[in-house]
């Protein structure tokens, strides 16, 4: 009898990488056991003993080490194909998986960092993005422990081959001490959490410089962490004490503000699953067809209460690595507006409600045309403007929101954040995302201190353009480093 | 090509808005699992009726024993060698004795609630009473499950 990969209901399909590597399996078991013929297979013999040993080495934990030993004596291409079908097992099978096959890929994947096998940055990703934020249970916690134990074992091995992929795994783990974090009486996570936090200090300590290439959501996710003991040093020292990262040229935090973090990571915290449904959402259903589609993502992702936190990593996946090709755009499909509307109205509780806010709006916040992209910033824009009049409470929360950006998310450098989203505010009524801001200006549904407010964001911005054409000799980014308020702020 | 390949060739899906009434296990079709009614006893075995669509069309499909428990909202369906007849006087699609349905996703499959082929009145052909011709629209949609809003 030979084992299952994946756990299967009736009346499910069965599936066909599943049959492909079973099957290679079958044919060629007698081959898989020792002594080992000594032919070199052709191309195809190849290809499928590379699939049944991986079947056998997922299938017959006790035959293991037999198994990889016979890996080891086979491989003609740096493990690129057989690292290959593991990636495409964690995405497309992974929450599938028995329980005694995803033990067994997490011990493959150690051989694979062992080795160097090509592609094996590709397959600690693609692990990484499997861990559900906010799911509090057994095998969630058990994956998160095996993970960051992989990335702290192999630090220096890590460090030096794939520097950008533990980069990731800060970005990841991070995100994750923040739910981790606020949970209290379940079992195991105080350890777990010991070895999260202890991972992201030493990458903050040890690499800043690496780090920094996460860019300006480092700063945010960070932010959420700042009651953390361990973090909060690292907060004052990000404040006043710039020069304690030992990086050369690295003296303000507004230089993080000013790098746009690259899609990669926000894609890191969506699972494949969660990814490909958005992606269907906003290219193929038409706005208004929405409503069934929407009760079945949020039955699978936001039914448990802990797990509704993923709603911000989506608004940033939306704002930031989701932009429709025009074609779409002028098409009846769903806009990304109309999807971020939907999860603001899902029932958040408070601190979620307000990192959604933040998520939504941190590109603007520090926009630079230079830098971002006109995209990351459309969906708060057209929100604001299309939930008038039906949704006037949607556009009052968020320009009260971005009014409170202003004023305080970082009182030290106020002038960055008022640059920012002044900034942003001109370049989408110059690139013809909203046709002008009257339709906000002089909406009589909205508070006047909002509407002045608003008209004096753009005016400053007029202004401070006129000075800027008269003298090209401003110093870049010339804010003086002090103290700042964030820290109190966020930790309100 | 082996004998066998030629024999048994790979079956073609219909999209919904071609299926027609008959008495023969004859509908291989994908669609996406809408809405669920009650479960009910029809003597020991389990029945339920279900709402199911594709990008051309919706249908009732009448889901029968485990497979009432089975098949949630959003599921994708592959169904081999159904059966869309009259049951108990509701046009329904089924998988019956002889046909197969089976969960092949999730999520990803457009569809349409317009035109619903359940809620049309179907009459024999006039020139072959064998073979049904829609009639009239009795509704645009199903009236047993109404499209949100």
């Amino acid at each position: 009898m030979v084992e299952k990969l994946i756990k299967r209901s009736i009346h499910e399909a069965e599936n066909p990488i599943e049959i492909t590597l079973r099957e290679a399996f079958c044919v060629l078991e007698p081959k898989l056991r020792p002594p080992f013929p000594l032919t070199i297979p052709t191309q195809e013999g190849y290809t499928n003993l590379n699939s049944a040993i991986l079947y056998g080495i997922l299938c017959e934990p006790h035959m293991a080490k037999v198994h990889v030993k016979h890996l080891h004596g086979i491989i003609t291409d740096g493990y690129e194909y057989f690292t290959s079908i593991l990636v495409k097992i964690v995405i497309e099978l992974y929450g599938k998986l028995v329980d005694s096959v995803k033990r067994q890929l997490i011990w493959v994947t150690h051989e694979m960092v062992d080795v160097s096998a090509v592609g094996y940055d590709g397959l600690l990703v693609a692990l990484l993005r499997q861990i559900v934020g906010g799911d509090f249970g057994e095998e969630n916690l058990w994956l998160c422990f095996e993970m960051v134990n992989l990335f702290s074992s192999k630090w220096v091995c890590l460090l030096e081959e794939v520097p950008l992929v533990l980069s990731g795994a800060l970005y990841v783990f991070l995100r994750l001490l923040a739910d981790h974090c606020r949970v209290m009486n379940i079992p195991k996570i105080e350890s777990l959490r010991q070895m999260e936090i202890a991972f992201c200090v030493r990458m903050l300590r040890e690499n800043f410089s690496l780090c920094l290439r996460i860019g300006r959501d480092l700063v945010r996710l960070l932010q959420d962490l700042v009651h953390v003991p361990e973090f909060r040093s690292i907060w004052k020292d990000l404040l006043y004490n710039p020069s304690a990262f030992k990086v050369d040229g690295f003296v303000d935090i507004s230089q993080m503000y000013g790098t746009r973090t690259s899609r990669w990571y926000f894609l890191l915290r969506i699972t494949p699953e969660m990814e490909s449904q958005l992606r269907f959402l906003l290219t193929r259903v038409k706005f208004g067809s929405q409503k069934r589609y929407q009760v079945w993502f949020a039955r699978k992702f936001l039914a448990v209460p802990e797990r509704k936190g993923v709603v911000i990593d989506i608004v940033r996946f939306i704002c930031c690595a989701h932009h429709p090709s025009n074609e779409i755009i002028h098409s009846d499909i769903i806009p990304r507006w109309a999807v971020i509307g939907w999860l603001l109205k899902y029932d958040l509780k408070h601190y979620v409600e307000a990192n959604l806010k933040l998520a939504l709006f941190y590109d603007w916040i520090f926009f630079d045309e230079k830098v971002d992209n006109i995209m990351n910033i459309e969906p708060a824009v057209l929100l604001m403007v299309h939930s008038i009049p039906r949704y006037i409470d949607i556009t009052h929360s968020l320009l009260e929101f971005l009014f409170i950006l202003l004023d305080n998310y970082d009182v030290e450098r106020k002038e960055i954040v008022s640059r920012g989203i002044s900034t942003a505010l001109h370049a989408l009524t110059r690139k013809g995302v909203v046709q002008s801001l009257d339709v906000l200006t002089s909406c009589d549904m909205l508070s006047p201190i909002f509407k002045e407010r608003l008209g004096k964001l753009l005016s400053d911005w007029q202004f401070q353009h006129r000075k800027e054409f008269q003298s090209t000799n401003i110093p870049p980014g010339g804010i003086p480093s002090s103290s700042s308020s964030l820290e109190s702020q966020t930790s309100a | 090509m082996k004998p066998e390949e030629t024999m048994e060739p790979e079956t073609t899906l219909q999209p919904l808005k071609n299926i027609v009434p008959a008495a023969q296990n004859n509908i291989n079709a994908k669609f996406i699992l809408l809405d669920k009614g009650r479960v009910t006893l029809e003597g020991q075995y389990k029945t339920c009726l279900a709402l199911v669509a594709d990008e051309t069309a919706a249908v009732h499909f009448q889901l029968w024993g485990d497979e009432c428990d089975v098949f949630e909202p959003g599921d994708i369906i592959l169904l081999t060698n159904g059966i869309f007849s009259y049951s108990r006087n509701n046009l329904v699609l089924r998988a019956g004795k002889r046909g197969k349905a089976q969960k092949v996703g999730e999520f990803t499959l457009a569809f349409v609630e317009t035109p619903n082929l359940s809620e049309i009145r179907w009459a024999p052909h006039p020139n072959d009473s064998k073979k049904y011709v829609q009639q009239a629209v009795v509704s645009p949609h199903s009236r047993i499950f109404i499209p949100p809003r």
